[in-house]
């Protein structure tokens, strides 16, 4: 009987704490993310404003820049340009940009900026597209540094959080 | 003949089109599509097509009709869509192109463009917010020329005189240029000659990313993009031309170039706008030109049996 309640607690406790150890993991990812997504920005203006690059082999040369889960929102957007005749950056940037929702730790506001400015995307001259990276790097960067301020106010609370709720409920139970 | 010229529009220009215009233009029957010399997309406006000296449009359900306020209107997204298609989402790649108002799409076909200016001083910086897109159809007449080159052969006693085709705007003298380059430089009936085509307006070679889509001939270099004095000195400079092909003459600038051509014994075929001995004289530069004897024949161009018809030969004799 006390071997099956020790293992009880255990797992209580291991499931508690492995779920506050994730969330504080996510905090530290989103943080990564914004850094990726604004260097891979920086990799796209320089094929768009010095190299000239068509903006669906730059979207594909950005991908193969950088990493998952930020390679997959050019990734996904280059696609949907090359794949459909008539298809405009407008249709396939959110489509990017659903990919990167799904399968990062960013948040929606993290994304409204490149909401609100991606169908601007190649559609200007180069001086214009400076400005409009200049834009999104300015905007990212401010949402690092709130990504961070967060990270670092959260993390102890969901790192201890989770043991403590694990061992709130064991109490209870007990 | 209808079905290439069919093809030219739908193979060509239709996918460069938003959805609806296609679908609209592709309806259209072979005799009516090979007849079509412009399509035009303006905001808020009937779909236009120029078929010769006649405007057409298409309604919504895909008739052709002579009375445009039947015609789809062309929304703020059509506009975009097309012009999104024709620079591949990447303005930013055609800087140059915007600035001098057209794009030249793969088969030589320009993309003339409207919208809102911004402008430095004299100089265009880009257009912004395009409100009107005109697809002029660029199609080659092989052996449109040949009638004016047995002209010009003539006057020269067998050899190459320097011309000035003389026309008024759509009369077919940028064809008939065209023509002339691939007729000369691939020796058709006469020896092949290295022919220089100074093409300012990309109209004459319809260079897509300085590459000919038009036939010019075998023995052709095309200066694309080039404004035309600047071409003609290069061209002597550097590609040892036998003959210079340019269109649309009438900066002070081109006087000099030509003249400096002339005496280098490279013979000079251009184009003027003017519809009559009488109109080019009234300009003092060539009148000067044509009293040094610069030019041996004039050939003056209208449409009285449709593009490209030869109204009057004139042979000016050297003083």
């Amino acid at each position: 009987m006390i071997a099956l309640k020790v293992m009880g607690i255990s797992l209580i406790m291991g499931g508690c704490g492995g779920w506050g150890l994730a969330g504080a993991r996510r905090l530290d990812k989103r943080v990564e993310v914004i850094r990726d997504l604004r260097m891979a920005l920086g990799f796209l203006e320089k094929e768009i404003t010095t190299m000239f690059t068509p903006l669906s082999l730059a979207l594909e040369r950005t991908a193969a820049f950088c990493e998952y889960p930020v390679a997959g929102l050019f990734m996904t957007s280059s696609a949907v340009l090359q794949g459909k005749q008539g298809a405009t950056i407008r249709e396939a940037w959110p489509e990017g940009l659903a990919y990167l929702l799904n399968h990062s730790a960013l948040r929606p506001e993290d994304l409204k900026v490149l909401q609100n400015v991606g169908g601007q995307l190649g559609m200007s001259n180069a001086s214009e597209q400076k400005k409009v990276f200049a834009l999104l790097q300015e905007e990212l960067k401010l949402q690092e540094e709130k990504a961070r301020a967060q990270a670092t106010a959260n993390r102890k609370l969901w790192s201890y959080g989770g043991f403590v709720l694990g061992a709130v409920v064991v109490i209870l139970l007990l | 003949m209808g079905a290439e010229a069919k093809d030219l529009v739908l193979k060509e220009i239709s996918p460069y089109l938003p959805a609806i215009s296609r679908g609209l233009i592709e309806a259209q029957s072979e005799e009516f599509l090979a007849r079509v010399e412009e399509i035009r997309l303006r905001c808020g406006q009937p779909l236009m097509l120029k078929l010769g000296d006649e405007d057409w449009t298409v309604t919504a359900n895909g008739q052709p009709s002579r009375s445009l306020h039947l015609g789809y209107r062309v929304s703020e997204e059509d506009i975009y869509r097309s012009i999104a298609s024709i620079s591949d989402n990447s303005l930013y790649a055609f800087e140059e192109d915007i600035r001098r108002g057209f794009i030249t799409i793969p088969g030589g076909h320009r993309v003339g463009l409207a919208g809102s200016v911004d402008s430095e001083g004299d100089r265009v910086r880009t257009i912004k917010y395009f409100s009107g897109l005109c697809f002029r159809v660029a199609r080659e007449v092989p052996g449109a020329a040949t009638g004016i080159l047995g002209e010009i052969y003539a006057a020269g006693g067998g050899g190459l005189v320097n011309t000035l085709l003389i026309s008024p705007p759509r009369c077919g003298k940028t064809t008939i240029l065209r023509d002339l380059a691939r007729q000369i430089s691939s020796g058709k009936g006469h020896p092949a000659q290295n022919v220089v085509l100074v093409d300012e307006r990309s109209e004459l070679a319809g260079c897509f990313r300085g590459i000919p889509q038009l036939e010019v001939g075998a023995q052709t270099d095309v200066l694309d993009a080039c404004p035309k004095a600047i071409g003609m000195m290069m061209a002597i400079r550097a590609l040892s031309p036998r003959v210079i092909i340019c269109d649309e003459i009438g900066r002070q600038e081109d006087y000099s170039a030509l003249r400096e051509c002339i005496n280098a014994g490279v013979r000079v075929i251009c184009s003027i706008h003017a519809s009559s001995d009488e109109d080019l004289r009234r300009r003092p530069v060539i009148r000067e030109l044509l009293g040094g004897g610069a030019f041996r024949l004039g050939v003056v161009l209208n449409r009285s049996r449709g593009p490209g018809t030869v109204k009057e030969i004139i042979r000016w004799e050297v003083s």
